[in-house]
């Protein structure tokens, strides 16, 4: 006899016969091939109903299997054993449309319970483990896994894919996600926003703005501007997931920076006044005020490089009143003090600036706004102003000397502008190489690049090329070409192609091809679903981004409209990672190694371009192909194919693919061989792009050698790089610059202790020293 | 500060490493996943005496 059943989890239950006959009972329903006997028995009017029939005909089918067990001497049967004699038992039974539906519903069962195991092991890992051992803690670098925002945001962005793969996706993109054939980026978001946006500030902060709860009015300090544009980029964070760009930042903080000189020459005229003539400022101001105002009104007022006109009118209307010298003495000082009271406030407002986007942690409470800033072209001194001083205070560092890790800074290079010797921003290009030698930032954005040249209109800032978050790049616009501008556009998804993967199973280059055409269509199509579920969301669903006017078109609808028309000037795009490992795959070597393998890698990218350009025209929207930043992704699509193709030397040989289209990482290059080979294809990929230099040793010392490489990307058409070196810092010393073992400053070694009187000692060498707290 | 407390001034502290992931810079390596981990390990310096 039976007793007892052996559960999955290997607990031991009391035997119960009902619930096998109970699942017997469902597949009959779902076959309905008891249906002629139940109509049979309802006709000969028995009492007992169709029900009965049903449930007897189960028990007898249930008893069957169970004796069936008994006699092969399972007397603690498992949950497998039952099943598969119940399937038995249906079929012998002649009952084999049943049967096929008792199987359909073990399937659809297993199914349930290993997605809810799959959640549930999900989240107890990210539970139990710190982020030190849980990968998945750690997929994307710049949220602490450990905290319990960072938590809880896990939680939410898991069960969130969770649903959407199992709810929402078609099953051929969700197999194919899965299976890493593609990965559709930020799944977690799937149904809720779209990826990024490029925010001009001129147009937000004109009559000011509102976060949701009170109206920010326009700002009337260059220290309010800072302000207001960090709490923008916060805000509109909030509304997307992924980076948030200004694209104007040396535009729209120069307006600040105007008033403020405004301002404090108005005061300084005054307090000069008043030291002069001996008089009291209730008299003196008005005075001034007035002259101020009425001299505005007819299109003159003072600047950072005093104009003429109003420097001469106001030296003649004042001198109605005072004396010539008295007069000239004030201007001079006014102009002096104000000048310097602006810089000052400009440094500070920068330096807020950047303090509030390394520590508000608002995005989700887990992570800082994903911020990037785009300058270098507006030759304004005001604008001049605010360069230099972003520059110096990211020079600096935080307030312990630390390296800001945001915003991520671009500069833009320009020949004419800021590239050569003599442009008017030349100083600025040799100022942003010497801080980017020594933090990382700025990175360089190459404006002369055919493909990026293309758009640009001098006089309109919209056509200059931005980058933001990791690369993207939005300003081409199939859909409306009288849009082709930066400001309010982004992109709205993107998924990304396992290109190593179709070259390890298709080995000829014809047969790939096939594949990937297949490939492309399958992420053409998901990404139009992705739209589609966008497209119906309303402008309420994103207050900042469609309510405040920052998306181009959304000021024109209302907080009830669909979103739909206005997202069509964003872009879809379709990214891939590891050419390199495609090449290998493919031909033997990669793009860096062998002239035709960069051939075959151009032309590959080539067919993809002209798949999106085709697919834009056809279907009257934006696709872009992508060089996807792939952070998590590096590691999945490689650990998959390990495991379905072995290991194969330069192809699944690492821990990870190769990023995008770049030279693999550990591949002896020279960097202007590395530039010129990865420049054709930032002209293929107009999604976005980022080329790479490993910079050997303190490139502080070396800032000749930093510019000439930094030269050689504008050259060589390159548009969008960026220099890497080791930036490390001992926190005890407060030093920042290669440390091997030892910190060259104080002589410690990792994690060991110093004497304390040795930092003091060293603290009168170095004044900017930080104070170092906590003993261990 | 105790002779105790001298002693064992700045003891377990790691050096921060900055590093540049996909596009973005991230405080501490101890952050990354071992995917981006193993491919910091591997970069390699660009040599830059040439051209």
């Amino acid at each position: 006899m039976i007793f007892t059943v052996k559960k999955r989890d290997g607990r031991e239950m009391p035997f119960n016969i009902e619930k096998i006959a109970d699942a017997i009972v469902k597949a009959f329903r779902a076959s309905g091939e008891l249906e002629e006997q139940i109509k049979a028995s309802q006709t000969q009017l028995d009492l007992l109903g169709g029900e009965d029939v049903l449930s007897s005909t189960a028990l007898k089918v249930a008893a069957y299997a169970v004796g069936r067990l008994e006699a092969e001497g399972k007397t603690k049967p498992e949950i497998e054993d039952i099943q598969d004699a119940v399937e038995k038992a249906l079929t012998e039974a002649g009952y084999g449309d049943t049967a096929k539906s008792y199987i359909l519903y073990r399937a659809e069962r297993t199914r349930v319970r290993e997605v809810n195991t799959r959640l549930m092991h999900t989240l107890r890992d990210i539970t139990f483990s710190s982020a030190k051992e849980s990968d998945l803690k750690r997929e994307n670098a710049n949220i602490d896994g450990d905290t319990a925002m960072g938590t809880m945001l896990k939680y939410g962005s898991e069960s969130a894919k969770h649903f959407y793969t199992m709810m929402m996706l078609k099953p051929e993109h969700s197999r194919a996600h899965s299976e890493g054939d593609i990965h559709i980026h930020d799944l977690d978001f799937y149904a809720l926003t779209m990826t990024c946006c490029q925010i001009d500030l001129i147009k937000l902060f004109k009559n000011g703005f509102n976060t949701g709860h009170g109206h920010l009015r326009e700002p009337k300090d260059i220290r309010s501007y800072a302000a207001l544009a960090a709490i923008a980029i916060q805000s509109n964070q909030n509304d997307q997931h992924g980076g948030q760009a200004v694209p104007n930042f040396d535009y729209a903080m120069a307006d600040g920076v105007r008033i403020t000189y405004r301002k404090a020459y108005l005061n300084n005229m005054v307090k000069a006044l008043i030291l002069l003539t001996g008089k009291e400022e209730e008299e003196l101001r008005p005075i001034v005020k007035k002259l101020h105002e009425e001299m505005c009104e007819m299109g003159m007022v003072a600047t950072l490089v005093p104009n003429e006109k109003f420097v001469q009118t106001e030296a003649r209307e004042l001198s109605k009143t005072f004396s010539v010298e008295v007069v000239m003495g004030a201007q001079k000082f006014a102009e002096k003090q104000a000048y310097e009271e602006t810089d000052k406030a400009t440094f500070q407002a920068m330096e807020a600036f950047v303090h509030n986007l390394n520590s508000m942690h608002s995005r989700a409470g887990a992570q800082t706004p994903f911020s990037s800033i785009n300058y270098g072209m507006c030759t304004d001194p005001e604008a001049r102003m605010v360069m230099k001083n972003l520059l110096l205070t990211t020079e600096e560092g935080l307030g312990g000397g630390e390296t800001a890790i945001f915003p991520i800074q671009i500069f833009r290079v320009k020949d004419g502008v800021s590239l050569n010797p003599g442009d008017p921003n030349y100083d600025l290009f040799k100022l942003a190489c010497r801080v980017s030698a020594k933090r990382l930032f700025p990175n360089f954005s190459f404006m002369d690049a055919p493909y990026n040249a293309a758009y640009y209109k001098p006089g309109r800032p919209e056509t200059e090329i931005a980058y933001m978050g990791c690369r993207t790049r939005v300003i081409g616009n199939t859909y409306n070409p009288e849009h082709e501008i930066t400001f309010g556009r982004g992109n709205l998804s993107f998924t990304s192609i396992n290109l190593p993967r179709i070259a390890l199973k298709m080995k000829s280059i014809d047969l790939f091809y096939k594949e990937l055409d297949r490939m492309l269509a399958l992420v053409r199509d998901q990404l139009l679903e992705r739209l589609e579920v966008q497209s119906r969301k309303r402008v309420k669903n994103f207050p900042f981004l469609m309510g405040q006017g920052i998306w181009i078109g959304s000021e024109k609808l209302g907080w009830n409209d669909e979103v739909r028309e206005v997202l069509k000037d964003g872009t879809l795009s379709i990214g891939f990672i590891g050419l390199a490992e495609t090449l290998v795959a493919l031909t033997g070597k990669h793009h860096g190694e062998s002239e035709a393998s960069h051939k075959l890698g151009q032309e590959i990218l080539q067919h993809m371009r002209d798949f999106c350009d085709n697919e834009s025209k056809r279907l009257n929207l934006n696709f872009s192909l992508f060089a996807t930043p792939a952070e998590g992704l590096s590691g999945r699509f490689l650990r998959m194919d390990k495991k379905k193709f072995g290991i194969i030397p330069g192809v699944t040989d690492r821990d990870y693919y190769t990023n995008s289209f770049h030279v693999p990482v550990y591949y002896k290059i020279s960097a202007f061989k590395k530039i010129e080979i990865e420049a054709p294809y930032h002209a293929l990929t107009n999604a976005g792009h980022i080329s790479y230099i490993e910079m050997d040793g303190d490139p502080t010392q070396n800032l000749d050698a930093f510019e000439k490489i930094v030269r050689y990307m504008a050259k060589a058409g390159i548009g969008y790089g960026s220099i890497n070196h080791p930036v490390d810092r001992d926190p005890v010393c407060g030093y920042v610059g290669v440390i091997n073992d030892v910190c060259p400053r104080c002589g410690r070694r990792e994690g060991h202790s110093i004497d304390p009187q040795k930092i003091e000692e060293l603290r009168k060498k170095f004044p900017g020293m930080p104070a170092f707290l906590g003993i261990r | 500060m105790s002779d105790k407390e001298k002693s064992q001034y700045g003891e377990g502290v790691g050096f921060e490493r900055i590093r540049r992931i996909t596009g973005y810079l991230v405080g501490t390596i101890d952050r990354f996943n071992n995917a981006k981990l193993a491919e910091v390990n591997d970069r390699t310096k660009h040599s830059y005496g040439e051209n």
